[in-house]
């Protein structure tokens, strides 16, 4: 890897994330918090296809997956995102690989992997949660039931899937709108 | 010394573009060479592949040698040429690095490795000799073009480069700003650096320069040394396609219109702005830095907003073409969606062949052409031009000025912010200043 | 004005993370899981983000109050989601804020050089903090023309909208970015050598108070859970 394709990786980062901040917007309203595993990974997939235009080098992907962790702590969601996206990151990275970093299926494929990475906001939702209401019996058995009820463990595996699914979505919502866009005016 | 030998390169992009053919130049130590020519002729070129940017940024076919000093700049890495140059750049808004005025100027340096104290220590003497101590310790994106272009120019200097290239630097600069960028050239030929700029605006560098390059179609058309210079009329450089070498500060230009329909601005709260702007003429509005151009502009814009009467084209004409093709930006500027009406409008300027391309694909004055076009649409009869020829050569002016003209005969009023004299004398036929 | 260093930002960060977000040791945290929750705010009135504070103030009221009210049925589920989600991330957010509105671009690479994270992560961070402001700008002067141009886009356009305004927003900030790459590669960014940092930074008292608060925290804890 160069100073162009680091260079490259800073300037894609920031426009992917702050399209995804647009919609992430949404997610402080606390009910809406779920559908972000939809929205995220489908507004993702324009900046993130265009940004697979410039990545030829191995270790592209997974830095710009790192770096979304490390926003991500840095923004005060917490530092299990930085593991997940490290994760998910370096599996995109393989799957874009085994397409010598041009096929445009495995580019589609690689957003959906690459999407998972907002996975791991909501683990503290989870894993902490038993530890948490545990201590928080003076709110009743009710609240305690009440809350796994809505944020059972099984919604964990679903939200992951979900980011998976709604990756591949937006991948191909991203090549369309390459195909529409960025290749008719000559910028890719 | 300088030297390409034999060089001929072609982008792989766009391989007519820009390219160089067997081109021969040697510039020795401590001269000012000014590169000039229209654009797309190559002389942006071979700034680039003294940088070292042609072939390791831009790729293309390279063949031939360029060597600073003896080192071949196409073998070294981009790194190594780094510390053998500094260049400027034609965007203010694109060359900074970092966001803060003084990490700014210790970029270059850092990269380098310099240690910290001798970095502090160039800064403090680029800081003095440039005196822009007052510009230190600021958010560069709160600070004007001309600032900011002095800021990359102070950041070039940090790194004591025997080679300062400058690629169009002036472009986006007003007339003050420019006057002082010459300073700072001078400035830099006084202490004996090499210095090779490639311009379109010539008035500011001609009596400054050594020698002079005519590049067309990638060689080298004409050779001026310092005494060639001195003959040169502007009669003379017309007829190769060349910009004035007169300095005339845009602000004492006269220009007067009779009296016939105006159009009135509402007042602004904070700036004293002309109530009226006469119809059917092309106004040119210039004024000094600070003297509230932008917000006249933007005052015109929002006070216009209901009537629906003022189009503004942008300086960046980028920002206001959204689609994908150049009819489907006319069609969503009609009241109603009617193709043949936006055809016509297509063909009164000079675009129907283009109603299928991507905006974004046009060049710079195709894309004005379509923004007008918008404007025509929806039935605005006042244009606001913001810097409409920043950046163009003779030949491309010229055009904007026919354009300008054609816009006035068909009856629409012209409103164009400028600091390019030309431009107003081409043109113009009336002239507002502001005062701050 | 309390200056912090860049890596005792971190570290709070951390603590908020673990402690507030994540719920380590439950009740056992108490008084300090209160001090933590009201610290982003006391950290943000030292940079002058008053408004900032008081929305982030407001929702975190709101969450705590949410929780206590007495509800039944399908109301005091969402509820009890609404004030477990403000409470938990509320204070780690307005802590994230802090972080990144007090704290320079050079700052931020230096601390991340001193502990020995590869340029390959800190390039393209500086980069990309570097090019926020950029896109803000093109947002911004895009959106100024779409009002001017008051393009006919009625209810049924959304995604049209949305289109029109993210692509050019892309198509621009890509062009910006070849012209700033090309700049900082022939000032040498992307260099082996070891680069240099004239920004100085350093522990002070007021970061030695934040490690103590930290340290005094954790063996709290630790302390309660095992008696």
């Amino acid at each position: 890897m160069k100073g162009k394709d680091l260079i490259n990786i800073g300037i894609f980062s920031a426009i992917y994330f702050v399209v995804v901040m647009v919609f992430a917007m949404l997610g402080f309203i606390p009910v809406f918090m779920p559908l972000l595993a939809v929205l995220v990974p489908i507004a993702g997939g324009i900046p993130f296809m265009l940004f697979l235009t410039k990545v030829k080098k191995f270790g592209m992907i997974l830095i710009m997956s790192i770096i979304m962790g490390i926003m991500m702590i840095l923004t005060g969601m917490g530092f299990f995102t930085v593991i997940v996206s490290a994760v998910t990151g370096l599996c995109a990275e393989l799957v874009y690989r085994s397409g010598q970093y041009k096929s445009a299926s495995k580019a589609v494929l690689t957003h959906g992997v690459f999407g998972m990475w907002l996975w791991g906001n909501y683990l503290p939702l989870f894993f902490m949660a038993d530890k948490y209401w545990s201590t928080r019996k003076d709110f009743g058995q009710d609240y305690i039931d009440a809350l796994t009820k809505l944020m059972p463990m099984w919604m964990c595996p679903v939200l992951l899937v979900t980011a998976f699914v709604c990756g591949i979505i937006g991948g191909l919502l991203g090549k369309a709108v390459m195909k529409k866009h960025f290749v008719k005016a000559g910028i890719v | 010394m300088t030297e390409l030998r034999d060089v001929s390169f072609s982008y792989a992009a766009a391989p007519e573009k820009g390219c160089i053919k067997h081109m021969d130049l040697t510039v020795p130590d401590g001269q000012f060479l000014l590169l000039t020519g229209s654009s797309g002729c190559g002389k942006s070129t071979v700034i680039r592949l003294l940088n070292g940017l042609v072939p390791h940024f831009f790729e293309g076919e390279l063949s031939g040698d360029v060597l600073i000093d003896g080192r071949s700049v196409p073998k070294m890495e981009l790194y190594e040429t780094a510390a053998l140059q500094g260049t400027v750049f034609q965007n203010p808004r694109a060359q900074f690095f970092t966001v803060d005025t003084t990490g700014e100027l210790a970029f270059g340096c850092e990269n380098q490795g310099l240690p910290e104290n001798e970095i502090l220590s160039r800064i403090g003497r680029t800081v003095e000799r440039f005196r822009i101590s007052d510009l230190m310790d600021r958010n560069i994106f709160c600070m004007s073009g001309g600032e900011k272009q002095k800021i990359a120019c102070a950041s070039v200097d940090t790194l004591q480069p025997p080679l300062i290239l400058l690629d169009e630097p002036s472009a986006n600069l007003d007339y003050a700003s420019t006057m002082q960028l010459r300073e700072i050239i001078k400035l830099w030929k006084s202490e004996g650096r090499t210095i090779i700029a490639a311009e379109h605006r010539l008035f500011y560098l001609w009596d400054i320069a050594d020698r002079a390059l005519l590049i067309r179609d990638g060689a080298i058309a004409e050779d001026w040394s310092r005494a060639d210079m001195d003959a040169m009329t502007n009669e003379k450089l017309a007829e190769y396609g060349l910009r004035s070498i007169h300095d005339t500060d845009p602000v004492t230009i006269e220009r007067s219109c009779s009296r016939g329909e105006v159009f009135n601005v509402k007042p602004h709260k904070k700036f004293t702005f002309p109530a009226e702007i006469p119809l059917h003429e092309i106004t040119a509005v210039v004024g000094r830095n600070g003297a509230g151009k932008t917000t006249f502009l933007r005052h015109m814009c929002r006070s216009a907003r209901r009537s629906r009467r003022i189009f503004m084209v942008m300086q960046d004409v980028d920002h206001q073409l959204f689609t994908d093709s150049v009819l489907e930006e006319v069609l969503i500027s009609l009241a109603q969606e009617d193709e043949a009406k936006a055809r016509e409008i297509l063909r009164s300027l000079d675009l129907e062949d283009f109603a299928d391309r991507h905006p974004m694909s046009l060049s710079g004055g195709q894309k004005q052409r379509v923004a007008i076009a918008c404007a025509a649409a929806s039935g605005r009869d006042i244009l606001l031009f913001d810097e409409p020829t920043s950046g163009l050569d003779y030949e491309h002016m010229r055009q904007t000025a026919d354009l300008l003209r054609q816009l006035r005969e068909q009856g629409r009023t012209v409103l164009v912010v400028t600091h390019d004299s030309e431009l107003i004398e081409a043109c113009c036929t009336n002239i507002i200043r502001l005062e701050s | 004005m309390i200056k912090l260093d860049p890596r005792t930002k971190l570290l709070l960060l951390l603590a908020e993370a673990v402690i507030v977000l994540g719920g380590l040791g439950g009740g056992n945290a108490e008084p300090f899981k209160t001090v933590f929750m009201a610290l982003p705010f006391l950290l943000l009135l030292t940079v002058k983000k008053y408004r900032t504070a008081v929305i982030g103030a407001v929702l975190l009221g709101l969450g705590l109050a949410a929780g206590h009210i007495p509800t039944e049925g399908r109301g005091a589920i969402v509820l009890l989601m609404c004030s477990g989600i403000l409470t938990r991330f509320v204070p780690s957010l307005m802590m994230g804020n802090y972080v990144m509105s007090s704290t320079r671009v050079s700052e931020f690479t230096a601390a991340m050089e001193r502990m020995h994270v590869t340029p390959k992560i800190t390039i393209p961070m500086a980069v990309m903090f570097r090019f926020f402001p950029t896109v803000k700008e093109e947002c911004s002067a895009i959106g100024e023309a779409m009002k001017m141009r008051d393009i006919r886009l009625g209810g049924s356009k959304v995604m049209q909208m949305a289109e029109y305004r993210l692509v050019p927003m892309m198509t621009c900030s890509v062009k910006i970015g070849e012209e700033l790459s090309a700049a900082a590669l022939t000032r040498g960014l992307g260099s082996p050598v070891k680069r240099t940092n004239v920004c100085r930074i350093g522990f002070r008292a007021a970061d030695i108070a934040m490690f103590l608060l930290c340290a005094a925290a954790l063996v709290w804890i630790i302390w309660r859970s095992v008696t």
